[in-house]
């Protein structure tokens, strides 16, 4: 079946990228996201790439998410090296990342969330699962303007849309 | 002469003229006016007419009590009935109607209401309308809704948008007068994050009407100082036009922002109005008093008003209310107002002053009346003259304006909405906020501390203490001397004018006067909730700001007993009315609600695919073709192909969740009720999950994907309740088990692929053996597609009865494989199909849904008795299980239903009878749970719960939809009505 290639569809394209001076809202390529379950510590959870990132996701629990697709080797080779006891699910096709940034991001991100995003209150590198609207997002704060979130697939646009419109006033 | 513009003063902008319209006519106003205030400057006092009696009224107050001056502001789709004119600020072009007038304002039929008067008493609804009957809906309510109203919303869509948002701080003050003000600055400077709202244009509050001076300053000038500072401070918000509605728990406040309320048109993207969620760790209330108005006869011609909002008018936006005032007053701040008056050269014609003695000296021309009343007022469509008592002698003085103080309420709502009760002060003569609040400070008038000085002291001492609980250090404001400042300290009071002639009213907005109060309690709703009701006080959109104190007042009196033990009524939210839009928020239109797609959608789309909304999920329910007239045609066309060739269809919003750990087998045991212990590795099983009552919870395949890892499908509309489920017996039923659970639904794009042809298409694009030895019913394996291109996980499982199979790959990969399934499976004849198809097909075969697994079935009831495992120790439902109800022979069971008129059809949701019976719910013997045409059949074929079925197959009954009234004769059958023996499934 050598004549029928496989081909990958991501999920956002074709929506156009927002960048003002005061927000920008871009969505992450569609890389690698596993889901790690029974992981006591963070020191304990390994990388598989470079530019992976580790995401707290409640108790023992975590997300390893990076913007390139791991090859079949890759993956095994990373799963293998996984601490004992530990279990992973490749969420890397059920999650979409959307990245947002920008002086104001805290305002824009306030119509959505009821997390006190204050750098205080949610420092970098702080991650937690809430309602963004309607819809339950995984936010993770990146930099002092910069956000990460990580959604259902099946709500990616609908999350995209929101955001947008959230972020008219900063455009 | 009516109210008018004077030469100089005020805070308002004398070069920056507006235009606007009143009832079609044209006026002026300047730049910082309310309309209100551009009304009374262009000499119009009719603003509006009474509720019931259709009342001439004026502009009562400067804020957001007005009772009387609510007007229709807006054309089109942006009309906004009931706005109060002392709210809304003058913008170029405003249109503004006034409301509840026929055919004009100034004459209006509805007057005529004012001679039925002595039919239009309290509890007039109850006495008046009651008989007869029928009359109610269709004269007197339309009546009444035609006489007695407000303004009326439009059916124009509304072009603005509305949002929500959240804000977090340590310190909240609601009120940017001078404690809200200085509490913001004490708590500011050091280093606090505050937010500081006020429900007007410009922050202030008192200070901006005020001719006092503060350490030098003036007052209003002193009030721009502190809010510059404020600006200036990054940890400060500041929201202007923003009112706190509500208290709710965890120290939650909610408010409402009049974004661009001000505005002729709000810029593109900015909302109109924003609802705010503020999460506050500590919170002040400076929201001051309001004034109480006097209850003499005709205290609402059009002039008279609140003497403090007399003095807002003069002062701050330069209006005079005419040049005959006179002012009635139980306090000293009325004097306040006759300095200021005389000074902007208003002549004062008296000040009646209901106390003997005042420890106010005042110096100025008008003459004084102690110890006297205001018993009436006299006039038409404006104040012409007052009838004053004193000594036992009345005598008439001609004014033209009149104010009336009778002293202030603390308006403590916000610190009420949590369930607390007020508490009455005789030494203050005012209900105070609860004494115990946790987190909710009170800081100036709003707890009966008067004066400027006070105020500003006792908001930053406030905010002293709050930060330092927190672990601040503040330190309180020092603004140096006050200068002019009239304290009003504690009234007398005075519930009613006794001898007042004309009708007094209580409750401006709801046409209450005395006398109604009087009537309630002889009727016997003394009581202030029962008089509440009764009369109506106090149940207007002002939900009785300015009518509450003195209707409790008059309670207390009328029955003999103190204010304390009358009481107030129920503190709620909203402290003023928050539209349906902002409510709503962005939650309209487009953004109604989320949308969940499929990785499917757009190939579906791409092949024509009619889509429905289930839940959030859109899903494609047929697909037509050209020369196809109705959904039918291509329902029965998708059937018939999937039985004869293969079809495919997207399955991908079915619950997915995979279950890991080495508890895992035991995990499953537990969960179903039937055996999962040993299900080998590479294998699928149909599975019942039940509640603990008994009662089957859901249905789906769980395949074992290694030792330790099973993957469980569930219905898609329990997908996350089922997960909700298992997450709680793994954490909390049985911690001891290892048990990880994870939601993979969005990770895999799932399609069935079924019929005949189904192993011959999937062949040519999976890498190994699927032939019927090689890969039997019920497998479950993880597949190289394409030569290693992809892996996915097949599954070989039939919703629809033929041989068919379920293929899971990466959902980015989900439409390209698909497409390719299409292309490959063109010369099999394979055709998409829907939820539609996919429906005729399961009802075909008798596979249940939750249109049968509905809440009240048990396995047995669906014919899956022999699944439930007897050798199983527990599982949940087990106990439940065993009651006797559940094993009757008088339950419920599932029967196939055929009409005997293969031409005749019925709908779901028929009851069945027996043949002969009477259509009664009495002779209801079942329902039909589920129906369809099908193709295979040639008739409509249904599913059903009825009594004793299994025992009934053969049987004729009668299909009866009372909805529509149609009777269907039938029969019943055995649920399964196409390859009973499974033959098709195993090939």
């Amino acid at each position: 079946m050598a004549e029928y290639r496989v081909a990958h569809h991501s999920v956002l394209t074709g929506r156009s990228a927002i960048a003002s001076n005061d927000i920008v809202l871009a969505p992450l390529p569609e890389g690698h996201v596993f889901q790690l379950l029974s992981i006591a510590q963070r020191s304990q959870v390994p990388l598989p790439a470079a530019d992976s990132c580790l995401y707290g996701a409640g108790p023992e629990q975590w997300y390893v998410v990076g913007d390139a697709p791991l090859t079949v080797q890759a993956q095994a080779t990373y799963f293998a090296a996984l601490p004992k006891g530990a279990y992973v699910i490749d969420q890397s096709h059920g999650r979409v990342r959307i990245r947002i940034e920008g002086r104001r991001v805290e305002q824009v991100l306030a119509k959505g969330t009821g997390v006190d995003l204050t750098l205080s209150q949610f420092p970098l590198g702080s991650a937690t699962t809430t309602l963004f609207g309607h819809i339950a997002a995984h936010l993770i704060r990146k930099d002092t303007n910069l956000f990460e979130l990580m959604i259902l697939r099946g709500f990616a646009e609908s999350l995209w849309d929101e955001l947008v419109r959230m972020s008219v006033e900063s455009t | 002469m009516t109210s008018y513009r004077l030469a100089s003063g005020g805070d308002i902008d004398r070069t920056s003229r507006l235009r606007f319209s009143f009832d079609g006519t044209k006026m002026e106003g300047l730049a910082g006016d309310t309309v209100a205030s551009a009304l009374l400057a262009n000499g119009q006092q009719l603003v509006g007419r009474s509720f019931k009696y259709h009342r001439p009224r004026g502009i009562l107050t400067a804020g957001s009590s007005e009772p009387n001056a609510l007007l229709t502001i807006g054309t089109d789709g942006r009309v906004e009935p009931n706005t109060r004119a002392t709210m809304q600020e003058l913008f170029e072009g405003l249109v503004a109607r006034s409301q509840n007038r026929w055919p004009s304002l100034k004459v209006d039929i509805g007057a005529l209401n004012g001679l039925l008067s002595p039919f239009l008493n309290a509890g007039f609804y109850y006495k008046t309308f009651m008989w007869p009957a029928p009359l109610w809906e269709k004269f007197y309510e339309p009546f009444i809704r035609k006489a007695a109203g407000l303004g009326k919303a439009s059916y124009d869509r509304d072009r603005d948008v509305y949002e929500k948002c959240w804000a977090h701080c340590d310190f909240l003050i609601v009120g940017a007068g001078p404690a809200g003000l200085s509490a913001a600055l004490a708590a500011g400077r050091a280093g606090l994050r505050v937010i500081i709202a006020d429900e007007h244009a410009r922050t202030g509050g008192s200070l901006l009407s005020e001719t006092a001076t503060i350490g030098g300053l003036a007052a209003p000038a002193l009030a721009s100082q502190i809010r510059d500072e404020l600006v200036s401070m990054p940890n400060v918000r500041i929201l202007e036009r923003t009112t706190v509605f509500g208290w709710y728990d965890d120290n939650v406040f909610g408010a409402i922002e009049r974004v661009g309320k001000h505005l002729a048109e709000t810029p593109a993207g900015v909302p109109v109005e924003r609802l705010w969620r503020i999460v506050a760790r500590k919170a002040l209330l400076a929201t001051g008093a309001e004034e109480r108005p006097l209850v003499f006869g005709g205290n609402d011609i059009p002039g008279v008003m609140l003497a403090s909002s007399m003095r807002t008018y003069l002062n701050r936006f330069g209006v005079a209310p005419g040049q005959k005032v006179a002012i009635f007053t139980t306090n000293d701040s009325g004097y306040a107002l006759a300095r200021d008056l005389e000074q902007a050269g208003v002549s004062l014609a008296a000040i009646v002053d209901s106390r003997a003695e005042s420890s106010h000296r005042y110096q100025a021309k008008a003459p004084v009346i102690r110890g006297a009343v205001v018993t009436d007022a006299h006039g038409g469509k404006r104040v012409s003259s007052i009838d004053v008592s004193n000594n036992g002698r009345t005598r008439r003085i001609e004014i033209d304006a009149l104010a009336m103080s009778g002293g202030f309420s603390p308006i403590i709502h916000l610190a009420c909405h949590r369930g607390g009760k007020p508490e009455w002060s005789q030494k203050a003569a005012a209900f105070h906020a609860p004494a115990t609040l946790k987190d909710l400070a009170l800081a100036g008038s709003v707890t009966s501390a008067w004066g400027l000085y006070s105020s500003l002291r006792s908001g930053g001492g406030k905010a002293v203490d709050l930060a330092h609980d927190l672990g601040f250090k503040a330190s309180v404001p020092d603004f140096g001397a006050v200068d002019g400042d009239v304290s009003v300290l504690s009234a007398e009071t005075l519930w009613r004018v006794k001898k007042a002639k004309g009708k007094a009213f209580v409750d401006f907005q709801n046409d209450v006067h005395a006398n109604d109060l009087d009537l309630a309690v002889q009727e016997g709703y003394g009581d202030v909730e029962l008089a509440k009701r009764y009369t109506t006080n106090g149940m207007a959109t002002d939900q009785g700001k300015l009518s509450n104190i003195n209707a409790i007042g008059i309670l207390a009196e009328r029955r003999g007993v103190s204010v304390a033990q009358v009481g107030t009524t129920t503190f709620r939210p909203f402290y003023t009315p928050v539209s349906f839009g902002a409510l709503t928020g962005a939650s309209a239109g487009y953004h109604f609600q989320p949308v969940r797609k499929s990785p499917l959608h757009d190939w579906a789309k791409n092949n024509g695919a009619v889509f429905v909304e289930t839940g959030l999920w859109y899903r494609s329910s047929w697909f037509p073709r050209n020369g196809e007239r109705t959904w039918r045609e291509s329902v029965d066309r998708e059937v018939v192909n999937v039985r004869k060739n293969a079809g495919l269809c997207d399955v991908s919003m079915l619950g997915k969740i995979e279950i890991c750990g080495s508890g895992a087998p035991e995990f499953l045991n537990r969960v179903y009720c039937n055996a999962f212990l040993k299900l080998p590795v590479g294998k699928a099983r149909y599975g019942l999950m039940l509640r603990e009552d008994g009662m089957i919870y859901d249905d789906g395949t769980t395949s074992r994907l290694a030792e330790d890892r099973y993957f469980m499908t569930t219905t898609t509309a329990y997908a996350a309740p089922v997960m909700t489920h298992l997450e709680f017996c793994a954490q909390v039923l049985w911690p001891e088990l290892d048990v990880k659970l994870a939601s993979v639904s969005d990770q895999w794009a799932q399609m069935a692929i079924a019929g005949p042809k189904s192993r011959a298409i999937l062949q040519a694009i999976v890498d190994a053996d699927i032939s019927d030895e090689a890969f039997p019913f019920l497998g479950a394996r993880d597949v190289s597609l394409l030569g290693g291109q992809l892996h996915g996980r097949l599954f070989r499982i039939s919703f629809s009865g033929e041989l068919a199979y379920e293929l899971a790959v990466p959902a980015g990969y989900g439409a390209s494989i698909a497409d390719i399934l299409m292309e490959v499976g063109k010369h099999h004849g394979i055709q998409p199909y829907g939820v539609e198809a996919l429906t005729v097909l399961r009802i075909e075969k008798g596979h249940v849904t939750h249109n049968e697994i509905n809440g009240t079935v048990v396995p047995d009831d669906l014919g899956f008795g022999r699944m439930v495992s007897t050798a199983k120790a527990d599982f949940i439902g087990k106990a439940m299980l065993g009651r006797e109800a559940l094993n009757s022979a008088d339950r419920a069971q599932l029967v196939g239903v055929v009409t005997l008129d293969p031409s005749k059809s019925f709908r779901s949701g028929s009851h069945i009878l027996e043949k002969d019976s009477a259509p009664t719910l009495e002779n209801d013997q079942g329902y039909v749970t589920s129906s369809c045409f099908s193709p295979h059949v040639g008739s409509t074929i249904g599913l059903a719960l009825v009594t004793r079925g299994r025992e009934r197959h053969g049987e004729e009954i009668l299909i009866w939809n009372g909805l529509q009234n149609e009777f269907t004769p039938g029969r019943l059958c055995d649920p399964v009505f196409f390859d009973k023996e499974n033959q098709k499934l195993h090939g």
